[in-house]
């Protein structure tokens, strides 16, 4: 285990080789206030001032923070139905400046909102893929779309994290899944490339068709826990932004091949994407990694 | 009742991103190999109607499993039956018509837009979804927009495709719809099945409450019908305001022109009727005075002067009634009309000429 990676005493540890291990951004979670960037010694005499003004002081809470919550309340009710219950969300909390100021505080803040982060990761400069991997980390998520970006490159597993246009303090964690990776095939590939997408794009839709695998199965088993009229605590859904229905029906029955029945499909065959977004509110949104996730909610 | 339409509901700085998905689905639908469809079109310049999945298929039978033995249960047993095709609904017929009035208006304009485009749009769940979609494969239907939102209300996700008319049987979401400012109706099925035509879409809408607000009905409820008479004379001029189908109306216009403008008035597949109570003498002109105002044609003008629409709706043989008033949907059920409920003014207070008590909801 790599020594950047610092065990959260106050939370209980999970078995993290049957957890559903996640990483996921303190930018995501908490409000920064400008220090989520690793800074150069310019913007740290910038922030500094700022920074000691607030130095015990709680992060206020960020773009997903309902996301956290909702996990959370996830872990809560796995634990109630069954108390040695191993399949639970491990989330790891990464953060790219590594300044013991900045760490303080968002150990701090875990605290203060009593959160069920079970480790930070304070990676500096460092490459975050080789730890995250070492880890057994199934995904990596970010508000960020250019993390989720980079992550895909090296290898790690990642799916945005919709940025909620309603702070929902209650409600089921949302995962949404776009199935249209699912469609893909040599065939359904040429006219792609006519269109105009480039091989790197093609290749990145490929590679999440693998990568969605195995968090689809781990979300289908979590899923089962709670029963079919479980979707009020974790709610699974698909969408097709551009395939025809028989490709939805293909996605529908991988999915559920590889043990996950979701509980809502979107078939938009074209149709803009954000207002359904914008009202179906995921948490997570893993995406093919086409950059097409939208960050801003539409007209809330 | 505003036209969704016109605003758009899109960020323009997604656009690319949006475009991306748009070409996609173009690349998709051009290497189509089995069947070659045409692609959606674009939800802003089409005609959206949102049919639910009990009033496309015949769901009785699922829905009482559904109902005496629970979500697990009925969720198994479509799933079990899954490659079995459902029975056509109520809204069948009139989903046919409106591929017959597509394909008419492919051929006259092979890249427009201005088409009607059919979403399913239904609050039952995602793995029914397989044997909906193996239903809609069977019959051959354009359909290739879902929603089904596993228990979720629907009506968020018809703004979303900025839906211009919304069908289901449960009264309560289409409530909702028309408190949104979406037009809506429920739909009963008729007594007896009469042939329809298959080359011409025919829709008959009843005046107030429905394509006019209730503020006439209130007169009526209120202060009789001779006062209803006087004040319509009176205000002969002045026009109605608009009721929750108006703006589906003018859709069925814009439509319509399309064909006029190619010299198509005689064959057009698209024929509008006014089916009202109100009399051609005393209370019609104001009525067609106000249609004319809002630059609205409609191909028949009905005038009962009171008499029952069973039988003249018998003889015109619309795929689809609309009407505020329970009494014509059943006179209409009846002898055979497929006949949609609009939950909207003063006439859901009143059966049959009497103050009903508001003390039951519908299931």
């Amino acid at each position: 285990m790599d020594g950047k990676i610092v065990l959260n005493a106050r939370v209980q540890k999970k078995d993290s080789s049957q957890a559903v291990v996640i990483a996921v951004t303190s930018s995501s979670i908490f409000d920064l206030e400008g220090w989520q960037k690793t800074v150069t010694e310019e913007d740290k005499q910038e922030l500094q001032p700022h920074s000691a003004a607030n130095e015990n002081k709680p992060f206020k809470m960020g773009a997903a923070f309902p996301f956290i919550m909702a996990v959370q309340r996830v872990n809560e009710k796995l634990l109630e139905m069954n108390p040695e219950e191993t399949l639970l969300f491990d989330v790891i909390l990464l953060s790219k400046n590594g300044s013991p100021e900045i760490r303080s505080r968002v150990e701090d803040s875990v605290v203060h909102y009593g959160l069920d982060i079970g480790r930070f990761y304070f990676s500096g400069d460092d490459d975050f893929a080789e730890p995250l991997r070492s880890n057994n980390v199934k995904l990596f998520l970010s508000t960020d779309a250019d993390d989720v970006c980079k992550a895909l490159e090296r290898g790690v597993p990642a799916a945005q994290l919709y940025q909620q246009c309603v702070q929902e303090t209650a409600g089921p964690l949302r995962v949404l899944f776009a199935g249209d990776a699912l469609g893909l095939s040599d065939d359904t590939e040429h006219p792609l490339r006519e269109q105009g997408f480039s091989e790197a794009q093609l290749q990145s839709i490929a590679a999440a068709k693998g990568a969605m695998k195995e968090f689809a199965t781990c979300m289908g088993e979590m899923r089962r826990r709670f029963g079919r009229d479980g979707s009020s605590l974790l709610c699974t859904c698909l969408m097709m932004a551009w395939s025809p229905r028989d490709v939805c029906v293909g996605a529908l029955k991988t999915l559920r091949g590889w043990g996950l029945e979701v509980d809502e499909a979107f078939c938009l065959a074209g149709a803009p994407r954000s207002p359904i977004l914008a009202h179906l509110q995921p948490h997570i949104l893993y995406d093919h990694g086409l950059q097409n996730a939208r960050n801003s909610p539409a007209q809330c | 009742m505003s036209a969704i339409k016109i605003n758009d509901v899109s960020n323009s700085k997604d656009d690319s991103g949006e475009d991306k998905d748009w070409v996609a689905a173009k690349a998709a639908y051009d290497n189509l190999k089995s069947t070659k469809k045409p692609r959606p079109p674009k939800p802003q310049h089409a005609v959206t109607i949102a049919v639910s999945s009990r009033t496309l298929f015949n769901m009785v039978k699922e829905r009482k499993i559904y109902e005496d033995e629970g979500l697990e249960r009925y969720v198994a047993h479509q799933q079990q039956h899954e490659e079995e095709p459902l029975m056509p609904g109520v809204a069948f017929p009139f989903v046919k018509a409106l591929m017959t009035v597509n394909a008419r208006l492919r051929e006259l304009y092979p890249d427009s837009e201005e088409l009607f485009d059919i979403v399913l749009m239904t609050n039952n769940h995602a793995q029914v979804g397989v044997r909906l979609i193996n239903s809609i494969n069977h019959y051959d239907l354009t359909i290739e927009r879902f929603c089904m939102t596993g228990g979720e209300s629907p009506i968020g996700y018809l703004k979303a495709y900025m839906t211009n008319l919304y069908l289901s049987k449960d009264s309560e979401k289409v409530q909702e719809a028309i408190e949104e400012g979406i037009a809506a109706a429920t739909m009963f099925t008729a007594n007896k099945e009469n042939p329809l035509s298959d080359t011409q879409l025919r829709v008959a809408f009843d005046g107030d409450a429905v394509l006019f607000s209730d503020e006439s009905e209130i007169i009526v409820k209120k202060h009789g019908l001779d006062t209803f008479f006087e004040h319509e004379k009176e205000f002969e001029n002045k026009p109605l305001a608009q009721g929750p189908l108006k703006c589906f109306l003018e859709a069925l216009g814009r439509l319509q022109r399309k064909f006029y403008v190619k010299n198509e008035r005689i064959n057009c597949p698209v024929r509008t009727y006014l089916v009202t109570a109100r009399s051609a003498a005393s209370s019609g002109a104001r009525v067609l005075k106000t249609l004319r105002s809002w630059g609205l044609e409609i191909d028949e003008a009905l005038f009962l002067a009171g008499a029952p629409k069973g039988p003249l709706l018998e003889k015109i043989r619309p795929h689809i009634f609309f009407d505020d008033q329970m009494f014509h949907i059943e006179g209409a059920q009846e002898l055979g009309t497929i006949a949609a409920h609009v939950p909207y003014g003063i006439g859901q207070k009143y059966h049959k000429g009497k103050l009903i008590e508001q003390n039951h909801k519908r299931k």
